[in-house]
C-alpha cells in the first residue's frame, strides 16, 4: 500500500537532491495513469522522460508543479512539497504557453509579475535573458508573430525569469525545427550548468541523448532509468549499419535468414540497421546471405546502439509493437519510375517577402522524397503549391502527368494529403470519419468496409470505432489520420510533418506503411523535422529562406558535407562547450549528453588546436574521434553555411 | 459519363452525411435555432409598443378653480397623462421638467376661469421635455387634441365643419404587434441563419479541417451545398416555429398564401445563409467571424424597416435600404401574413431577393476554394 502524501518529506532525501519522488500514484477515476514512481534528480542536473503517448509524462510533469494532486507517494522539490515550492519553479507545457497578442517583453514582463519579481531585478534581467536566446532584436514583436522555435525560447525565458531552482519542460520543442532545437538544448545545457535543475520530456530520442539521466516510462511505470551508456550497455546489443546495393532486397533476404543473435532489422533509407549481440560473427553472417542473394554489400560498419534501439526494444519486449498489416490494394507498381510531382522554378511571393524561391523538384513514381528545413523555410508553402491550396506566383507544376488544372477532382482523386494541423473532425465517431473520407474520395462501396478495417486494425482501435474523435491521444488521432488519407489508394501522397508527436515504436510502423506504398508506385512526398526518419527517404531537398540548398540521397548529402564530425569526450562537457564557442563558429560545438559535436573543415589541422585550446583552459580530454556525420549534423551544417553566404 | 455522375452524387451524399452528423452531435446549434428566435420575437412583439401612455405632469394652477380641475382632469381621463405633482410656482415646474421628475407641464393663469365666462379665448401654458423628441411630439400631440375636445365640450352646439371619419384598412385594431412580429420574423431568420451558417463554414477553418477539404475531389460547390442543404432545413423549422409564434400567442392573420409565404421564406433563408457563408470566407477564425457579422447586421436590421418605419428615414437612407434584403423580405411577410396580395405586388422584392441569393452565393462558392491563399 502506497503511503498517503506526507507534507514533510524524508530528510534523507532532502538533503541532496533537488527532486524526489517516492512511490508516486495517481488515478483518474479507476483509471492508473501513475503506478509508484521512484525517481530523485539532482541539482544541476538535466532528466529527460521518454515514452509513448498516454505513458503519464504530462501526468508527473503536473504533479511536480503543483498543479495537480497525487492520489498517493512522496513528492519533494527543494525539499518542500511542490505547491509551496512554486516561485522556485519554471514550467512550460507543451502548448506555447505565451499570450499571443502581447508583446515578447509584456509575455516576459507579465510572467516576472506572476512571480514577483522585483521590478529593479526584473529591468536588469529581461535584456539578460532575451539576449541570451538572441530575442532581444524582436522586444516589441507579438507573440503571435514568432516562428516556433523562437516561441518556445520565449516561453523558456517566462519560466527563467524569475531565477528558478527547477525548470519543468513538458515536450518543448514538439514541431520546432532541428537548427531551433539544437539551440534550444544548448541553452538548457547552459541553464543546467548554472545549478538549475532541468527535468524535460521530449519524443525526439536524439535529443533526449543529450540528458544526464534518462527515464523511460510506460503504462505509468518507470520502465528504465539511466545515464545514456548504462542504457545502451544494459540492452547488450550492438548494432551494423549495412549499405547494400538493393535494400529492400537486402530486408527482406535478412528477415528470412538465420543470423546469429540478430534481434531487430530496419530500414533507414539508402542502409539498413541491424541490432545483434555478437557484432563480429554477425557482421560475417550478413554478407554471406547477401551475397548468396547476389547482392552487393557496399560496407558494414560497427557502431554504438541509439536511444531508440533502447526504446523500441524494450516496449517490443512489453509485446507493444503495433501490429504490421499490408494495405489491402490491388496497386502493383506498373508506374514505378514515372514523374508524379514536379516543380520547375517554383515561386511564391506574398508582397515583397519571397516564401519560395525558384524551387525545382522531381517526385517519381515508387520515390519517397524528403522537404526538409527549418520553420519558415518554405517547405509548407511549397506543398501547398503543388497540391493546388495555394496558387503559385512563378513557375510549372506538373502533377499525375497534368500541368494544368490540377483542382479538378480527377486529379485530386489520385492525391492524398495529411498535413500536420490535424485533420479529422473532432466531434464524428472514429467510424464517421472513416466512411466519411472513404464516401468523399469515392472509394467503391464494396471496398469501403475492408479498407476502414484495415485503418482500425493497424492502430489496433478495433471496437473502438464508435468513440467521438476528440477523445483519442494525439499520437492515435495521427495514425488514424494517415489511414483516412490512403484509403483511396493515392497515387501521390502528400505529408506534412506526418509524425510529429508519434512515438518511437508508431511512427516505425508509420514508415513501414509510407515504404509499401511507394514500393507499389505511389510517389510520396514529406516533411518532418525529425532528421532519423528522414533517413528514411530516397532522396531528399534542404530548403533554406525558400531555396533547395541541397539535394541528393541521404548517404549523398552527409559524404558532400566538408569537414569531419568529431567527438568529443571530457568530464567537462560544457566548460569545454563554451571555451571551443570563443574559439570556432557556435553552431560548430554542440552538447550531445555527456559528449560533445565539433565539425572541422580540417581535421589534421583543427583537431590539434582543439586540444591546444582546451588545454589551456585545463579541460582535460578523454577521448577525440572522428565519426560519421548525421543527418542532422548535415543539415545544421547546410543551413548555417547557407545562411553565412547567401548567395 | 453516368459513372461519373454517381460518383458526384455518391460525393455529395458523403459530404450532407457528415454534415447532419455533425449538426446532431452539436448541442448548441439546435439550442440556437430554437431559444434565441423564440425569445427575440415575444420580445420584440409584446414590449415594442410605440404608444405613448401615463406621461408624468406637473401642473401649476393659479386658477384653483373648478374649470381648471375640470381641464386637468381631461388630460388625466384617458390615461395618456398622470399627475405626479402640483405645484405652487412657476420657477418649481421649469425645475422638474429640467430634471426630468416630470415630462410635461401644465400651467392655468389665474385669470382661466374668468376669461372663459367673458366667452375669451384663455391661455394656457405647455412646457414639454423635447429631450426624447419622439415621445415630445406625441405628448405635444395628445395635449393639444384632449384641449380642443376640452373646448369643444365647452362651447357645446357649435360643431366644427369637417370632422374625420378614419377607417383603419387590416389592422383595424391598430395593434402594434401585427405591425411588428412579421419584421421580427425576418430579423430573427437573418440574425440566426447568418450566424449558424458562418460557424459550421468557419469552425473547419478554425480546427484546420477545411485544408483537408479543399483537398478532396470534392468541388467548391459540393462542399457548400453539403453545409446549406441541412441547414436549410432547419432554418425552415425556425419559419415554422416563428409563424406559429405570430398565429397563436400574436393571432397575425396571415391572410395571403401561406404555401407562398414559406417558398418567399425559403428565398430569405437561401440569402441569409449566403451571408453567413460569405462573411466566414472573409474571416479568419470564429471570433473575427462574431464581430464582422454584428457589423453588417445591425444595419442591414436598421435600414430593413422592421423596427423603425422606413417612411421616418432621411431619403438617402431610404434609397439606400432598397440594397438591404431584409427590407424586402419584411415587405414580403408583411403582406402576406396582413393583406392578401399575390406575386403580382411582390414581383419587385422576388427579384431582389433572387438577386441577393445568387449574388451572395456565387460569391462564396468562387471565394470558398481560394480562400486559403
Amino acid at each position: 500500500m502506497p503511503a498517503p502524501l506526507s507534507p514533510t518529506p524524508p530528510a534523507a532525501l532532502e538533503a541532496r537532491s533537488a527532486i524526489a519522488v517516492q512511490g508516486l500514484h495517481k488515478s483518474y477515476g479507476s483509471v492508473e495513469a501513475l503506478r509508484g514512481i521512484d525517481f530523485t534528480v539532482q541539482p544541476g542536473e538535466i532528466f529527460g522522460f521518454i515514452g509513448p503517448d498516454g505513458a503519464g509524462k504530462t501526468t508527473t510533469f503536473q504533479i511536480l508543479a503543483g498543479v495537480m494532486e497525487a492520489t498517493a507517494g512522496q513528492v519533494s522539490l527543494l525539499g518542500k512539497p511542490p505547491g509551496q515550492a512554486q516561485l522556485n519553479i519554471g514550467y512550460v507545457t507543451q502548448k506555447f504557453s505565451l499570450y499571443p497578442d502581447l508583446t515578447v517583453l509584456e509575455n516576459l514582463r507579465y510572467s516576472a509579475g506572476l512571480r514577483r519579481v522585483p521590478a529593479a531585478r526584473w529591468r536588469e534581467r529581461a535584456p539578460h535573458l532575451l539576449g541570451q536566446v538572441g530575442l532581444d532584436a524582436f522586444g516589441d514583436r507579438l507573440a503571435r508573430n514568432l516562428s516556433g522555435g523562437m516561441k518556445q525560447k520565449l516561453a523558456l525565458c517566462c519560466a527563467l525569469v524569475a531565477n528558478p531552482a527547477v525548470l519543468l519542460l513538458d515536450e518543448p520543442t514538439t514541431g520546432v525545427d532541428p537548427v531551433s532545437r539544437r539551440e534550444f538544448w544548448d541553452l538548457l545545457a547552459a541553464v543546467a550548468s548554472t545549478g538549475v535543475t532541468v527535468v524535460v520530456a521530449t519524443p525526439y530520442l536524439d535529443e533526449a541523448e543529450r540528458c544526464h539521466r534518462i527515464a523511460l516510462i510506460y503504462g505509468g511505470e518507470l520502465q528504465q532509468m539511466g545515464t545514456l551508456a548504462s542504457l545502451r550497455q544494459g540492452l547488450g546489443l550492438q548494432r551494423l549499419e549495412v549499405w547494400a546495393a538493393d535494400i529492400a532486397q537486402a530486408e527482406t533476404v535478412l528477415q528470412g535468414a538465420t543470423v546469429s543473435g540478430l534481434v531487430d532489422i530496419q530500414t533507414f533509407g539508402d542502409r539498413l540497421d541491424v541490432l545483434v549481440t555478437d557484432p563480429g560473427v554477425a557482421d560475417q553472417q550478413v554478407r554471406q546471405h547477401l551475397a548468396q542473394q547476389q547482392i552487393h554489400v557496399d560496407r558494414v560498419q560497427h557502431t554504438t546502439p541509439t536511444l531508440e534501439n533502447v526504446f523500441v526494444n524494450h516496449l517490443r519486449q512489453q509485446g507493444l509493437d503495433p501490429p504490421y498489416l499490408s494495405f489491402p490494394t490491388a496497386q502493383t507498381g506498373q508506374t514505378l519510375g514515372k514523374v508524379a510531382i514536379a516543380a520547375r522554378s517554383l515561386q511564391k511571393t506574398f508582397g515583397s517577402f519571397c516564401a519560395v524561391d525558384h524551387v525545382d523538384i522531381t517526385v517519381r513514381h515508387g520515390e519517397i522524397y524528403g522537404l526538409l528545413g527549418a520553420n519558415g523555410a518554405g517547405k509548407t508553402t511549397t506543398i501547398k503549391m503543388l497540391c493546388g491550396l495555394l496558387p503559385a506566383s512563378g513557375g510549372e507544376i506538373e502533377l499525375a502527368g497534368q500541368t494544368a488544372n490540377l483542382s479538378r477532382p480527377e486529379v485530386r482523386s489520385r492525391i492524398g494529403y495529411m498535413s500536420q494541423k490535424f485533420t479529422l473532425y473532432d466531434d464524428l465517431t472514429i467510424l464517421q470519419n472513416l466512411t466519411f473520407y472513404c464516401g468523399v474520395y469515392g472509394v467503391p462501396k464494396r471496398l469501403q468496409r475492408q479498407k476502414i478495417n484495415w485503418v482500425l486494425e493497424t492502430c489496433g482501435l478495433q471496437g473502438q470505432e464508435q468513440t467521438v474523435t476528440a477523445k483519442l491521444p494525439g499520437g492515435w488521432k495521427q495514425r488514424v489520420a494517415f489511414g483516412a488519407s490512403v484509403m483511396h489508394e493515392p497515387d501521390i501522397l502528400f505529408l506534412d510533418e506526418p509524425t510529429s508527436g508519434v512515438d518511437p515504436l508508431a511512427r516505425r510502423q508509420f514508415w513501414r506503411q509510407i515504404r509499401d506504398f511507394a514500393r507499389r508506385g505511389t510517389a510520396i512526398l514529406v516533411t518532418t523535422h525529425y532528421l532519423e526518419e528522414a533517413e528514411n527517404c530516397h532522396s531528399m531537398g534542404f530548403m533554406v529562406a525558400g531555396r533547395v540548398v541541397a539535394q541528393g540521397s541521404p548517404s549523398q548529402i552527409k559524404a558532400e558535407q566538408p569537414g569531419q564530425l568529431v567527438e568529443v569526450v571530457t568530464d567537462r562537457t560544457q566548460a569545454a562547450a563554451d571555451c571551443l564557442k570563443h574559439h570556432l563558429e557556435t553552431w560548430r560545438v554542440a552538447i550531445f549528453g555527456d559528449r560533445l559535436h565539433l565539425v572541422l573543415d580540417d581535421l589534421d589541422g583543427d583537431l590539434p588546436r582543439v586540444r591546444q585550446w582546451l588545454r589551456e583552459s585545463e579541460i582535460p580530454i578523454q577521448a577525440a574521434n572522428p565519426i560519421p556525420f548525421s543527418l542532422e549534423d548535415a543539415f545544421i551544417g547546410i543551413v548555417q553555411r547557407a545562411h553565412a553566404s547567401p548567395s | 459519363m453516368n459513372y461519373l455522375r454517381h460518383i458526384l452524387s455518391d460525393r455529395l451524399w458523403s459530404l450532407i452525411i457528415k454534415e447532419v452528423q455533425q449538426i446532431l452531435h452539436n448541442k448548441q446549434i439546435i439550442f440556437l435555432l430554437l431559444f434565441p428566435p423564440t425569445v427575440q420575437l415575444l420580445i420584440f412583439g409584446l414590449a415594442l409598443n410605440p404608444a405613448v401612455t401615463h406621461l408624468s405632469l406637473g401642473v401649476v394652477d393659479y386658477s384653483r378653480s373648478a374649470d381648471s380641475r375640470a381641464l386637468v382632469s381631461a388630460l388625466v381621463e384617458n390615461q395618456v397623462f398622470q399627475v405626479q405633482t402640483y405645484e405652487s410656482r412657476q420657477g418649481d415646474l421649469e425645475n422638474q421638467v429640467r430634471t426630468g421628475q416630470v415630462t410635461a407641464g401644465l400651467v392655468i393663469p389665474p385669470d382661466f376661469s374668468q376669461s372663459l365666462a367673458r366667452h375669451q379665448p384663455a391661455h394656457v401654458q405647455v412646457l414639454i421635455d423635447g429631450v426624447d423628441a419622439n415621445t415630445a411630439g406625441i405628448a405635444q400631440g395628445y395635449m393639444k387634441q384632449i384641449i380642443q375636445r376640452h373646448t369643444q365640450t365647452l362651447n357645446a352646439g357649435q360643431r366644427l365643419p369637417v370632422e374625420t371619419e378614419v377607417i383603419f384598412l387590416y389592422n383595424p385594431g391598430l395593434l402594434s404587434s401585427w405591425f411588428f412580429v412579421p419584421g421580427v420574423i425576418g430579423v430573427v431568420l437573418t440574425l440566426t441563419g447568418s450566424l449558424v451558417s458562418s460557424t459550421t463554414v468557419i469552425r473547419e477553418k478554425d480546427v484546420g479541417t477545411l485544408e483537408q477539404l479543399l483537398m478532396t475531389p470534392a468541388a467548391g460547390w459540393e462542399i457548400l451545398a453539403a453545409k446549406i442543404a441541412p441547414l436549410f432545413v432547419l432554418l425552415m423549422g425556425d419559419v415554422l416555429l416563428a409563424s406559429a409564434i405570430g398565429r397563436v400567442i400574436f393571432g397575425l392573420p396571415f391572410r395571403g398564401n401561406y404555401g407562398l409565404f414559406l417558398l418567399l421564406s425559403a428565398l430569405y433563408v437561401l440569402v441569409c445563409i449566403g451571408i453567413g457563408i460569405l462573411l466566414a470566407t472573409l474571416a479568419n477564425n470564429q471570433q473575427q467571424v462574431v464581430l464582422i457579422s454584428f457589423f453588417f447586421n445591425v444595419p442591414l436590421i436598421q435600414l430593413s424597416g422592421a423596427i423603425a418605419p422606413i417612411e421616418s428615414m432621411p431619403p438617402f437612407f431610404r434609397a439606400l435600404s432598397f440594397f438591404d434584403p431584409l427590407r424586402h423580405y419584411v415587405q414580403i411577410a408583411r403582406s402576406l401574413i396582413l393583406k392578401d396580395v399575390g406575386v403580382e405586388a411582390l414581383w419587385i422584392h422576388i427579384l431582389a431577393l433572387s438577386v441577393f441569393a445568387v449574388l451572395f452565393l456565387g460569391v462564396s462558392i468562387n471565394r470558398f476554394r481560394t480562400q486559403l491563399s
